[in-house]
């Protein structure tokens, strides 16, 4: 028998299962967005201003929520479990209720590195260590104790990625440019403060990415060590010493600064591990999500009727994350129509 | 700074010590510069806690010293540790505490290199049964004794005459922790609360009282770097290191410095010695310098132990004004008494660093 | 090409010690000889990953393999799971094996250690004991060490030491039967061969510097050129 009208699992509501599910609405399908925050909008919806044209986050989220406002949405909700069927899943969620559904799409997204794990840099244990996150909060609601004045700012590159003690060997992609994204917005605010990056390598590899470096030499003069830190440590006036080699020149430095930013990495939301194994999806050794081939199947999985878009199978861009989701939207198409 | 983080990350690092029946090797240095520190441990596990530590009269050094100053292949190395476990086998224990840190830091990186690499293990064995016609078992846990009077600090709390607080003020004392460094670097999961906020000290200072100091170079070496010390060309850099550790601490008024490395004491004592000596400045108060003590003596101290039988008396720095600052009663007269209360010759005195 | 390479890889502590270097510079950063001497980890470690003969046999004739304190507070923290510390002394110990440490002044200082300390462990079965520790040549251990020195049967016997006795005890002496075990395993496991290597090679190079042995063992052991610090 045939389903006149198949409805589509889309978990998580952030940028990915929005856009995603709006896609597919346009397609005359029945997406169920399920979201376990009280709201949508994932990350994206936390942050401030989007490179690299300082699109106001804000923005993007709004459009989303304007197109998606038809579609059934679960907030607060979660998947207690998943079980694939003969011809389709059935999700039994934290609400209660059971969902049947014929297609699933993994919108869930990342996980931010937890930075206290790296105990070296003293996040949650000196005062004036922050994270990226919480800077961009920062921008958003200007409340945060920690951030007062400061002189001497530093943003520490690659927090928890590229890091084997972290229990992340790849690169984050987007950190970087967020770093030197957050120098330049830092700057904007105290123009007398000196501003240090300390970096190992510039990932820098997206579309006028390579305009903020030169911005932020040329024009903001941030300083750029390359040099991974090593060590945080607290002085006596609170101020926090950061120990790392200014390999350019081979010698070791110690900066201390009145705030340091710790860039925390992308991790694969463990929530998706669990549920991915329910329903026969592996785990690629990288952590994320198992794409059926990661060139040309990237939204697919290797079992039929399981999809993914987003940061689920890896570090993504905003740009990327919308284009997966519509190009999973797709493949469910696709997907439907060959079971006709 | 936040006291709460630290604790959760002590939390991640719990090391399971077992409580009882452990085989004891000694410290080359310790029993050099520290003789009654061993004692002592022994008596307070022994004699107060009714603990089983049994030394065996056969066991030699673990030659940690020749091989972190590369005068012996990495193989004798081994070889000679894993006669300790044989020694250790045939007593009945399965056990080890060992009483040095650079021990136990070897202790652990060749069992961990048995572990990856079992030919080296099976080679290591042949090696031993030529030498010596002796075999062994591996031990089933290894631990400092700092770990182990880590685990018994409450029932030492329980039976302390003094606590770590200055008796006039009743405000604790601010100690600052050393830990050596080949506790927990090299495999931070072996040790108590990890590399990065080891707590096997600063629990036994909280314990009893006191008050632990974070200050900007707590993770840095003593600087005793072995060769870099040994040999007496290379001394500059022992000194710059442990300067480098004062310079670092004295903003935050230090009363006492405790340490589970058997060198470190050593070198933290001995060069605030040599640096008033050479630039006439102190970093304790009133010309004095800041005591240096091992965890043993410490323990020593709070139990009522007299502090000439600790074996202060061997520290180059004055440890009587952080006596009177306890409130520790001792008798000046038999500081520097040889065996049976006989009056002997007394050591010369610092030109600069004040000294009783 | 790799020849020195290939020897390195058969130690163990190379194994541990070197899997891929990115040159971050976090050993660097908190080396406490990076900091004082002219000595960084991070360009070691670069070198010998290159497996280039020439830089390799350069490094092991160099003073800059000598400077290492071998503290590993560079293998808590790399983030490939490197150990400058574990690469030092893979390569020391081939330096010591080829008789290339003599190239070197703190190179040559192996031999004053190893006699040391190598017979300290042989004839006493301690890396340190009183009977041999001479506080002329070691001013710094303060005139409270002196004291000790020079009263030691009074001082170790007041705290409680089991000096040279028989026995369980702190500073017993050790038997005769166990020192010669000692020696057994020297012998089976390359330590009494190294010992002669390394002496040997260091004659040589007495006579090559036109001096007395003992003469040549005092002076590796106290003399210090300018150079080895960074502000010099």
């Amino acid at each position: 028998m045939v389903n006149r009208n198949p409805v589509i699992a889309v978990i998580g509501a952030g940028i990915a299962g929005l856009e995603a599910a709006r896609q597919l609405a346009d397609l005359g399908y029945s997406p169920v967005l399920i979201e376990k925050e009280p709201a949508v909008g994932g990350h994206v919806a936390q942050w401030n201003r989007l490179f690299p044209d300082m699109t106001p986050a804000a923005e993007v989220i709004d459009a989303l929520k304007k197109q998606t406002a038809k579609i059934r949405t679960l907030l607060g909700t979660e998947i207690a479990s998943i079980n694939r069927l003969k011809d389709g899943f059935s999700l039994v969620l934290t609400d209660g209720t059971s969902l049947l559904c014929q297609a699933v799409l993994f919108a869930t997204g990342f996980q931010l590195f937890n930075a206290a794990k790296k105990e070296e840099y003293g996040y949650g244990i000196y005062d004036r260590v922050i994270t990226n996150r919480d800077l961009e909060a920062w921008f958003n609601t200007r409340k945060d104790m920690r951030i007062k004045q400061p002189e001497a700012v530093g943003f520490v590159h690659c927090v928890g990625s590229r890091d084997l003690k972290a229990g992340n060997t790849q690169c984050s992609k987007v950190c970087c440019i967020t770093a030197i994204k957050q120098a330049i917005e830092i700057k904007e605010e105290f123009p007398d403060a000196e501003v240090y990056c300390f970096y190992m390598d510039l990932r820098l590899f997206g579309k006028k990415y390579e305009d903020f470096y030169i911005k932020a030499q040329r024009d903001y003069g941030i300083h750029f060590i390359r040099g991974r830190v090593s060590e945080v440590g607290e002085a006596i006036d609170g101020r926090v010493v950061v120990k790392a080699e200014d390999t350019l020149n081979g010698k070791p430095v110690k900066v201390t600064l009145d705030l340091l930013v710790l860039m925390a990495g992308i991790v694969c939301n463990p929530d998706a591990q669990h549920y991915a194994r329910q329903v026969g999806v592996s785990v690629d050794d990288d952590g994320f999500l198992k794409s059926r081939d990661n060139i040309a199947a990237i939204t697919e999985s290797s079992r039929p009727g399981v999809f993914f878009a987003g940061a689920c199978t890896g570090a993504k861009t905003i740009p990327e994350t919308l284009a997966e989701a519509r190009s999973a939207a797709l493949n469910i198409h696709h997907y439907f129509n060959k079971r006709k | 700074m936040i006291y709460q983080g630290k604790q959760k990350i002590w939390a991640d690092y719990q090391k399971e010590i077992p409580d009882n029946h452990w085989f004891y090797v000694r410290s080359c240095i310790r029993q050099n510069f520290f003789p009654a520190s061993e004692k002592y441990f022994l008596a307070i596990c022994r004699d107060q806690l009714g603990r089983d530590i049994y030394e065996s009269e056969h066991h030699t050094t673990c030659a940690g010293i020749a091989y972190h100053c590369d005068t012996i292949p990495q193989e004798t190395a081994m070889t000679v540790v894993a006669r300790q476990f044989a020694l250790m086998t045939e007593a009945g224990y399965e056990n080890l505490v060992t009483s040095c840190i650079t021990s136990f830091g070897n202790y652990t990186e060749i069992l961990e290199t048995w572990r990856q690499f079992p030919e080296l293990e099976e080679k290591v064995r042949e090696h031993l049964w030529k030498a010596c016609r002796r075999e062994f078992k591996k031990p089933k846990y290894v631990a400092h004794a700092s770990d182990l009077m880590y685990k018994l600090r409450g029932e030492i709390a329980e039976r302390a005459h003094f606590q770590l607080v200055h008796r006039a003020t009743g405000e604790p004392l601010r100690i600052v922790e050393h830990i050596g460094c080949h506790y927990s670097k090299m495999f931070p999961h072996k040790g108590v609360g990890g590399a990065e906020y080891p707590c096997v000290l600063s629990g036994m200072a909280e314990s009893w009282g006191g008050r632990v100091i974070d200050y900007p170079e707590r993770r840095h070496c003593c600087g005793f770097g072995f060769r870099q010390y040994f040999v007496k060309a290379n001394r500059g850099y022992s000194l710059s290191n442990t300067h480098k550790k004062f310079e670092s601490m004295e903003p935050y008024r230090p009363d006492a410095i405790i340490t589970n490395c058997p060198g470190c004491p050593y070198f933290l004592d001995r060069w605030q010695y040599v640096i008033s000596e050479m630039e006439g400045k102190t970093y304790g108060q009133n010309g004095y310098g800041i005591p240096v003590l091992t965890y043993e003596e410490l323990a020593g101290l709070v139990l009522g132990v007299d502090p000439w039988n600790l074996g202060l008396q061997v520290h180059q720095v004055a440890v009587e004004p952080l006596l009177d600052k306890i409130g520790i009663p001792y008798d000046p007269a038999r500081k520097y008494l040889g065996m049976d209360e006989k009056k002997i010759m007394t050591p010369g005195l610092p030109t600069s660093l004040k000294c009783f | 090409m790799g020849r020195y390479f290939d020897e390195l890889s058969k130690d163990y502590r190379f194994k541990e010690g070197l899997k891929t270097c990115i040159n971050c510079g976090t050993c660097t950063a908190i080396c406490p000889a990076a900091e004082f001497y002219k000595y960084d980890p991070r360009k070691v470690v670069d070198t010998v990953q290159r497996k280039d003969d020439g830089e390799i046999e350069a490094l092991l004739k160099s003073e800059t393999i000598w400077y290492c304190g071998e503290c590993m507070s560079c293998v808590t923290r790399c983030p490939r799971g490197n150990g400058p510390g574990l690469v030092i002394m893979a390569l020391r110990n081939l330096s010591a094996r080829l008789g290339y440490f003599t190239a070197s002044e703190k190179g040559r200082q192996l031999w004053p250690l190893t006699k040391t300390l190598n017979n300290n462990i042989l004839h006493t079965g301690y890396c340190i004991h009183p009977s041999t520790f001479d506080c002329d040549e070691y001013p710094e251990s303060g005139p409270v060490t002196r004291w000790v020195m020079d009263n030691k049967e009074e001082v170790y016997g007041r705290l409680g030491a089991n000096y040279e006795g028989k026995g369980p005890g702190v500073l017993r002496h050790i038997p005769q039967q166990d020192l010669d075990e000692l020696q057994a395993i020297f012998d089976e496991t390359g330590g009494t061969e190294r010992m002669e290597a390394v002496e040997r090679a260091s004659r040589e190079k007495a006579a090559e510097l036109g001096m007395d042995f003992e003469e040549y063992t005092k002076y590796t052991y106290e003399h210090c050129s300018v150079g080895h610090f960074n502000d010099e």
